[in-house]
């Protein structure tokens, strides 16, 4: 175990329950550091959905609340809501947090409230046996889609930021050190953070999308199919040749909705005070 | 109005976070949460669904507020996930679900009383659950107190299966000093973290319960559970299912409520819940101008179902007719309870959106006899 | 330069997925044939003297059991 793992992870919980070469494993390590150089353990507050990427939470020694598929995100809300302090971070996977949650997803975004979502993409369904997800691209084959998926894929990137999520970026566990500076951003970000993470399921996605269940196999996938951009015309192209942009797409300060909760608050006791309606 | 009573008891019994969606005939106690919640520094959220709703309501449980939602049919149908959720995480909080006609949209202007059976067993898997019926607006606001408090001292998520009569219904309610009622705290961790096992019971099945961020570290996952918090094996799921059901019936005696009007000896008896009581209470008034003696037996906590209380109401009765607006729940939990060869369960029915008139009522004894 | 006193890799967790090996740009692990707790053929750090403690196998490692520790007194030994 690693000093991180000895440090942070619910060790009576191991061992992970992910597949030999998850990414999973991998994105738990990378928030951890995030956290430790951020030191905001004492804050946090974690909810998760259903599938693999759920589990990412469960592991990490801290206050955590796994909810239904795809519900991660409204608990969330309501541990935010009962204390703004806490730094709350929700872990979901792509059919989590873009089909069955998709909705809570726009919603959550609209509001800018405090939180930090972490979408572990590995474009299907993992847990249940490799089904199209929401992310799968088009032609795949997969346990549900066996004459080719002929359905567009979602980029939850872009329906993040047009519903009004105000960080948003997208790394890959082939890019760790980015992926750790992505974390502390969301995670100091006041207002609504959306962190994608293309990861590798080897025993899923390798063996039904792209031929080959080696972690090795996988892993290099990730590093020749994701590109790093710096600006949206960058990301256009790299999606033109069919390929995943990575890169931190967005960042802006905007109105926090516990922060206004709590401003109109204020003026609402203020005008009850004076005798006021409002 | 008894969806505001209801409004009034919850902001009274200390609820700080409510998560609705609007709805008819539930609407109303949304409406007054919203205004009133921010004078006392809670928070109410008109969410995206009524799934987000009490999901919501199940992380604000977990932060530490006494938490609240209230719907109505299409939306109950929507939160059962998460009361089945509620339980299984053993999240106190309080789901106030103000009957309408159905199924699917039915009838959203019209009073029924078709939840009952989905109020108790509408989540997948076996699971124990509090249910209280109001008939007045005054029990919107007694049921509503008593919900909280059972919510506490439970963990677990208690409706109250009002219906469209009862919350629209605009009669005096009595209000006491807060310092007049007793509210039940949550059940905090006896024991430092480095001590604390998140899911061993006490000595009445209620494990401990320390809010997030209070430095427990707690896992809280849906599923089938061990002591630890963990996913649990074979045997610790067996006993994990077990004690939350255990926990509730084991303890009936602390919060069984049932109710008789009228002449106690009475040989024929109404069986009735929430606002059916009322119709039934006058039809016993004037069966008694009429010199006919009957009682109604009233069920307040209608689950888990009082057996017991049932059967000591009933006794003597020679004649038993279930009164309630749906096609028969009631009437087959009294034939469960009730089993006596000379006896049958008799049925007075209405669907359809009008309450049942206390005339109707005498009407059926005569007919039917 | 920086050198590795030893790299531990924790056979209770161990997957056997050999990231550790593929991610190294050094050289420094081959497949060995101990067996992890949870019966997967483990990696061995058979070239150390290798590592330069650049710790890509660290933190690619997904099951978290892969530690290296970089020689102490480096400098002073200088």
């Amino acid at each position: 175990m690693n000093p991180l793992g000895e440090k942070y992870l619910r060790k009576d919980f191991l061992p992970f329950l992910f597949c030999p070469g998850c990414g999973d494993g991998m994105i738990v390590q990378s928030f951890l550091q995030a956290v430790e150089d951020l030191g905001c353990r004492e804050n946090l507050a974690m909810t998760a959905g259903i599938g693999c990427s759920a589990w990412i939470a469960v592991y990490i020694h801290a206050d955590v609340l796994k909810v239904l598929h795809g519900r991660a995100i409204p608990a969330a809300i309501g541990l935010k809501a009962t204390q703004p302090s806490r730094t709350v971070v929700t872990f979901t996977g792509d059919g989590d947090c873009l089909a069955i949650g998709g909705n809570h997803l726009l919603h959550a975004a609209r509001r800018n409230i405090d939180m930090t979502v972490v979408v572990v993409n590995n474009q299907l369904y993992a847990m249940t046996g490799g089904q199209v997800a929401p992310s799968t691209k088009v032609g795949s084959k997969t346990q549900t889609t066996p004459y080719g998926n002929v359905e567009k894929p979602l980029d939850g990137c872009k329906v993040a930021a047009a519903a009004g999520a105000t960080l948003v970026s997208r790394w890959s566990t082939a890019h760790p050190r980015q992926l750790i500076r992505a974390f502390k951003n969301a995670l100091t970000h006041k207002g609504f953070a959306f962190v994608e993470v293309m990861s590798q399921c080897p025993v899923q996605t390798g063996r039904y999308l792209l031929g080959s269940g080696s972690p090795q196999f996988n892993f290099q996938w990730l590093k020749d199919n994701c590109v790093a951009v710096k600006d949206t015309s960058q990301r256009d192209e790299v999606e033109a040749q069919g390929k995943i942009p990575l890169g931190d797409f967005l960042q802006v300060e905007k109105p926090e909705f516990m922060e206004e909760v709590r401003r109109m608050n204020e003026r609402v006791k203020e005008a009850k005070a004076k005798g006021g309606e409002r | 109005m008894g969806n505001e009573a209801c409004a009034e008891a919850a902001l009274l019994a200390g609820c700080r976070f409510f998560a609705g969606y609007p709805i008819t005939p539930a609407t109303e106690i949304l409406e007054v949460m919203s205004r009133r919640l921010p004078l006392v520094d809670g928070l109410c959220l008109q969410m995206e669904d009524e799934i987000a709703a009490v999901v919501a309501m199940v992380g604000a449980s977990w932060g530490g507020a006494k938490s609240m939602t209230a719907t109505s049919g299409p939306g109950f149908c929507l939160m059962q996930e998460g009361i089945g959720l509620a339980v299984a995480v053993e999240a106190p909080c309080v789901i106030v679900n103000v009957q309408r006609g159905g199924p699917a949209s039915g009838q959203s202007t019209s009073t029924a009383q078709g939840d009952f059976y989905q109020a108790r067993y509408g989540s997948n898997g076996d699971y124990s659950i509090i249910v209280l019926c109001p008939s007045t607006a005054q029990e919107m606001f007694d049921h509503t107190v008593k919900a909280f408090n059972l919510s506490e001292r439970f963990r677990v998520p208690v409706i109250i299966l009002s219906d469209e009569v009862v919350g629209h219904i605009r009669e005096k309610v009595c209000i006491p000093d807060a310092d007049q009622l007793a509210f039940a705290p949550r059940k905090a961790p006896t024991v430092p973290p480095e001590e604390f096992v998140p899911f061993k019971p006490d000595a009445d099945g209620v494990p401990f319960m320390p809010a997030f961020n209070t430095g427990y570290r707690i896992p809280v996952i849906s599923q089938a559970k061990s002591l630890s918090g963990n996913r649990g094996n074979a045997r610790e799921a067996d006993e994990n299912i077990r004690r939350i059901v255990a926990k509730i019936e084991d303890h009936l005696d602390e919060f069984a409520d049932v109710q008789v009007y009228g002449d106690p000896k009475a040989e024929t008896a109404f069986v009735t819940f929430g606002s059916v009581c009322r119709a039934a209470r006058s039809a016993v008034d004037m069966g008694r101008e009429q010199g006919l003696a009957l009682r109604s037996v009233e069920v307040k906590t209608v689950w888990p179902f009082p057996d017991t209380l049932v059967r000591k109401a009933l006794a003597g009765a020679k004649r038993i007719v279930v009164m309630e607006m749906n096609l028969g729940m009631l009437q087959r939990e009294v034939e469960r309870v009730i089993r006596q060869p000379k006896i049958k369960i008799e049925l007075f029915s209405k669907i359809g959106g009008i309450y049942p008139q206390p005339q109707e009522f005498l009407r059926f004894l005569e007919e039917k006899r | 330069m920086k050198g590795a006193e030893r790299i531990e890799i924790d056979r209770r967790y161990c997957k056997g997925c050999m990231l550790c090996q593929y991610v190294c740009q050094f050289d420094v692990y081959e497949q060995g044939q101990e067996r992890s707790a949870l019966d997967y053929l483990m990696p061995r750090p058979a070239r150390i003297e290798n590592c330069r403690v650049c710790g890509l196998c660290e933190s690619h490692c997904p099951d978290m059991c892969l530690t290296v520790v970089a020689q102490m007194n480096r400098k002073e030994k200088r």
